[in-house]
């Protein structure tokens, strides 16, 4: 910046410069980083738009949005737990298996034996309260801000499926520590989808298609006529894999889709 | 003119017009973000330092527990059970939840309201919304927080310690559910909710027509106007299913109606 070469330096601030230019003026640095450290307007629009990450967000932006006050910074923060929860799921994994007789003491060895496997836990737990909680905060901020509204609508659709997707990453997941707590709020949820019309065995019309327990879309969802070791199998798959898949694919939409639309802002 | 209401193009922002505020998203964006992931991942921490994870006895299917709840985010639709058949509480009104929400930027009429904490030209939308959020939080509210055993009602402190997690207190008898229950004729319920419907859906139009221009009632007239009729009739039967799972639970509870339409197919 321009006062630096008008202020009289101090020794320390002269080392300063030079170990940073030691840092950042040198073939390795700038083959990783390819501008030099941003520190004028120039730089700062090229970090932006010459770097992988930083070229997810635009050179400038408007500074209303910048406020807290304004987005609140939710759709970041449900993004910001969803990577958490990629980084303790995958540590999970690495001591869980889906197995019935396995599974729950699985749980009780990363408390009691698994260093720091506790806090591992408790970590992917809350994290997942909170993204959820996050979601449904982001989505009120999108609709009292009207920023649902053209040229938006179709993100906002994106977003109800975003919506949806989190929920289920959480339910699925609600399943695995295989406890009576997950087993039966599970069993709950699930047990919902046999009053499916048609396609449920407890639900209307359900003679028409020749619809039983044993072959109804609640028998396909969890591999069984009751929550066993088929719908842990498919729980686990559905919240490592499929689920988190899907959502990641929907996201990057998303985030595509804030750029070419604009953030928004009054008109 | 429909034109220029539509911002179609994000150049019609404000932000995209010279002259208005911007700053370069390094430092400033960056910034933000940085410490919006450090204060996450510190509050993150400190609560799983401080608070465990829950976990209960292995599951085992012979061992139901009384209630049985489901996660919080999914128990708004299960204190509808006790209001409605499964069909409708888990399988209808979610799907329409999701429909509706799909729908809202659709059936929009104020394109040009956006970017502000603003709502003084979509009050309906809004009210709508909120009242749809705040029916929501107090079905998890009521689920989470007030349903114990046999899904009854239990008073935190009146009927059971806050700080033990049981409903049982020492010579109290659990609540049981011996509510008695009657369900309304085939044909009054028939009519009760055909007329519901039919009147809601003209009940606006009439209240143009019949009552005197009062400003409430020409904001009503315009706003009607600006819709159309489909748009009208897509937000309106929303706005419906909405009041009639509403009147459904005040029937229930205020008159002990448990079905208002009984066929041997399903019952509402
Ligand atoms: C996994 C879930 C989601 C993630 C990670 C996510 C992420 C984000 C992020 C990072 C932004 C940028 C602005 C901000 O932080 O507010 C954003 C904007 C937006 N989101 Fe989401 N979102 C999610 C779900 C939703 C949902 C449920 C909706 C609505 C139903 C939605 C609708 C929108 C819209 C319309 C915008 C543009 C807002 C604007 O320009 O002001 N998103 N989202």
């Amino acid at each position: 910046m321009a006062e630096h070469h008008t202020q009289k330096k101090t020794p320390a601030q002269k080392t300063f410069d030079l170990l940073s230019a030691l840092l950042t003026d040198n073939p390795v640095y700038k083959s990783i980083f390819r501008t030099g450290y941003p520190s004028t307007l120039l730089k700062r629009m090229a970090v932006m738009r010459s770097s992988f990450y930083m070229h997810l967000f635009p050179t400038k932006v408007g500074e209303h949005g910048l406020k807290l006050r304004y987005s609140w910074c939710m759709g970041g923060i449900t993004f910001f737990l969803f990577l958490l929860l990629s980084l303790t799921g995958i540590l999970l994994m690495f001591y869980y298996v889906p197995e019935e007789h396995r599974a729950f003491h699985d749980m009780k060895d990363l408390r009691f034996m698994v260093p720091f496997g506790v806090v591992l836990r408790n970590m992917h737990r809350w994290a997942a309260h909170g993204m959820v909680l996050a979601v449904m905060l982001h989505m009120m901020r999108v609709f009292y801000t009207g920023s649902y509204k053209a040229p938006r609508q179709f993100n906002w659709v994106v977003g109800v499926l975003l919506l949806l997707f989190t929920l289920l990453l959480s339910f699925t997941g609600y399943l695995l520590p295989w406890d009576q707590l997950g087993f039966w709020a599970v069993t709950v949820g699930t047990n919902m989808a046999s009053a499916t019309p048609l396609l449920g065995y407890e639900g209307p019309f359900h003679e028409l298609l020749g619809v039983q327990i044993d072959n109804d879309i609640r028998f396909a969802i969890i591999g069984g006529t009751r929550i066993g070791p088929n719908a842990l199998v498919r729980a686990y798959v559905w919240h490592c894999v499929g689920i988190p898949l899907v959502a990641t694919l929907l996201m990057v939409f998303h985030f595509w889709r804030i750029r070419k639309d604009g953030f928004s802002g009054p008109l | 003119m429909e034109q220029e209401l539509r911002p179609d193009k994000s150049g019609y922002m404000l932000m995209n017009k010279p002259g208005y505020p911007r700053v370069s998203s390094w430092p400033h964006l960056i910034w933000l973000i940085f410490l919006m992931m450090l204060f996450i991942t510190i509050v993150l921490w400190a609560v799983s330092f401080l608070a465990y994870a829950p976990l209960e006895e292995m599951a085992e299917w012979a061992k139901t527990p009384n209630p049985a709840k489901a996660p919080w985010y999914f128990i708004g639709l299960q204190e509808l059970l006790v209001y409605f058949d499964p069909w409708i509480a888990g399988v209808m009104l979610p799907n329409q939840i999701l429909i509706g929400l799909i729908l809202i930027p659709y059936v929009d009429i104020t394109p040009s309201e956006q970017g502000h904490y603003r709502w003084s030209n979509r009050r309906f939308a809004v009210a709508y919304f909120t009242f749809g959020i705040a029916f929501w939080a107090t079905l998890i509210f009521v689920g989470q927080l007030l349903r114990g055993p046999s899904w009854q009602i239990y008073w935190p402190i009146i009927d059971y310690d806050i700080s033990g997690h049981t409903w049982t207190r020492e010579g109290v008898p659990l609540k049981q559910g011996g509510l008695k229950l009657a369900s309304m004729s085939t044909g009054t319920g028939m009519a009760l909710i055909i007329g519901f419907f039919t009147i809601g859906m003209i009940l606006p139009f009439m209240v143009t027509k019949l009552f005197p221009k009062s400003n409430v009632v020409k904001a009503l007239d315009k706003y009607l106007k600006e819709l159309g009729y489909i748009k009208y009739f897509v937000v309106q039967s929303h706005v419906l299913m909405m009041g009639a799972t509403v009147m459904k639970i005040i029937l229930r509870l205020g008159f002990n109606i448990k079905y208002i339409i009984e066929t041997p197919w399903f019952k509402i």
